[in-house]
């Protein structure tokens, strides 16, 4: 009797347990929407605010982006890590400016973008270290965990000098990402940064398409040609 | 058409390009004249299929059996794959045409815009928004 009770348990606990797998996000995945294509509402990302940072590093940060403005408006680098031949780092990676690759196993996934080779690997199930047990780095230490579909990674110990959009943090700033699909072929990353730099939590996000059959190429930033001046110009060194 | 096939593989790459503003302008395209180009043409010295960019070094005919070495700058070479080239699309001694946006700093070099292969095909870099540089030549 017993026996036949625990089948049946098992038997409805099945499909309960099947709803509730992992989705398998491993795959090639681009920016959504690309320039030129509108984005369907339901996938479209959220607009990216700007940082509520506190009053003594808001100065600091507007200064940086009236630079910014008049380069862009120049038609100048905005000096960021990519004109020195530099990876971005967390968070900017995620803004997918090309192709990103998953892989995901269960106790590890790895996510590599092909500008730079970049890789960040997040260990799953492992308690977050505080930010002062790491050494700062460029993607610093992620963990991961599910909360049923939306895979939950939190990160720290970005080293002060990658920023994302050129908006200064402390060591201890904390990365939370929920990562899920709207769709099969659609993946959301919600991004929250929270820091005691800012007044409240800086939170977007970036919608992803999947590229079926599409595999990352190698970048590796061999030959920097462009030179850029005291005054942030730059200028092509000609072979000859 | 073959030419309308190609520009839409340039979309995509294109498009990639230019998904965020930091994207569009962590290099530099200010160095180039983007109000004119110039129009060249000559032997392939070398194609360079680099990160971040690819180069490719031409001795254009500046008539009268005279050459001018000039350095083009290309997007790079994942874009550049994703819209059909490969590092032997082009290949030293090779004899293209070539549309480019000039260095304003006057050096003999620019940004492709256009290239002719010797087989009379055309094919484009993938420039990030490409319709901003100016063809007059």
């Amino acid at each position: 009797m017993i026996a036949k009770a625990l089948l049946l348990g098992a038997c409805l606990l099945a499909p309960a347990t099947a709803a509730i797998a992992e989705p398998d996000f491993s795959g090639s995945w681009e920016r959504y929407p690309p320039m030129g294509e509108k984005a369907d509402p339901r996938y479209a990302p959220s607009p990216i605010p700007d940082p509520q940072l506190k009053p003594q590093y808001r100065a600091e940060w507007e200064r940086g982006q009236k630079i910014l403005k008049e380069r862009l408006e120049e038609g100048q680098p905005a000096g960021d890590n990519y004109v020195h031949c530099i990876p971005d780092g967390m968070p900017s990676m995620m803004m997918g400016m090309f192709p990103m690759e998953v892989f995901q196993r269960a106790k590890q996934i790895n996510i590599t973008q092909e500008a730079f080779n970049q890789t960040r690997r997040i260990y799953m199930n492992e308690t977050l270290p505080r930010w002062d047990e790491v050494d700062p780095s460029f993607y610093g230490r992620s963990v991961g965990h599910w909360e049923g579909d939306t895979l939950v990674v939190e990160t720290t110990g970005i080293k002060a000098n990658v920023t994302f959009r050129w908006t200064p943090h402390s060591e201890a700033m904390k990365i939370t990402e929920r990562i899920r699909l709207l769709a099969p072929d659609i993946l959301q990353d919600q991004i929250t940064i929270e820091d005691d730099y800012l007044e409240k939590p800086w939170t977007y996000s970036y919608s992803f398409r999947r590229m079926k059959g599409y595999r990352l190429q190698e970048y590796v930033c061999e030959d920097n040609r462009e030179v850029v001046d005291e005054d942030g110009k730059t200028h092509l060194k000609i072979d000859r | 058409m073959r030419f309308a096939r190609e520009i839409r593989l340039f979309a995509l790459p294109c498009a990639v390009a230019a998904l965020a503003i930091p994207a569009a302008a962590h290099h530099s395209f200010a160095m180039f004249d983007n109000t004119r180009s110039i129009t060249i043409h000559g032997n392939v010295t070398a194609f360079q299929w680099t990160n971040p960019h690819a180069y490719l070094e031409i001795d254009a005919d500046e008539g009268k059996g005279a050459s001018k070495h000039y350095t083009l700058e290309l997007t790079s070479p994942n874009m550049m794959s994703r819209g059909g080239w490969t590092s032997r699309t082009v290949k030293p001694g090779d004899v293209v045409t070539a549309v480019l946006s000039p260095l304003r700093d006057g050096q003999p070099g620019g940004l492709l815009l256009v290239l002719t292969l010797p087989n009379g095909k055309k094919i484009l870099p993938g420039v990030p928004h490409a319709d901003r540089y100016k063809i007059t030549s």
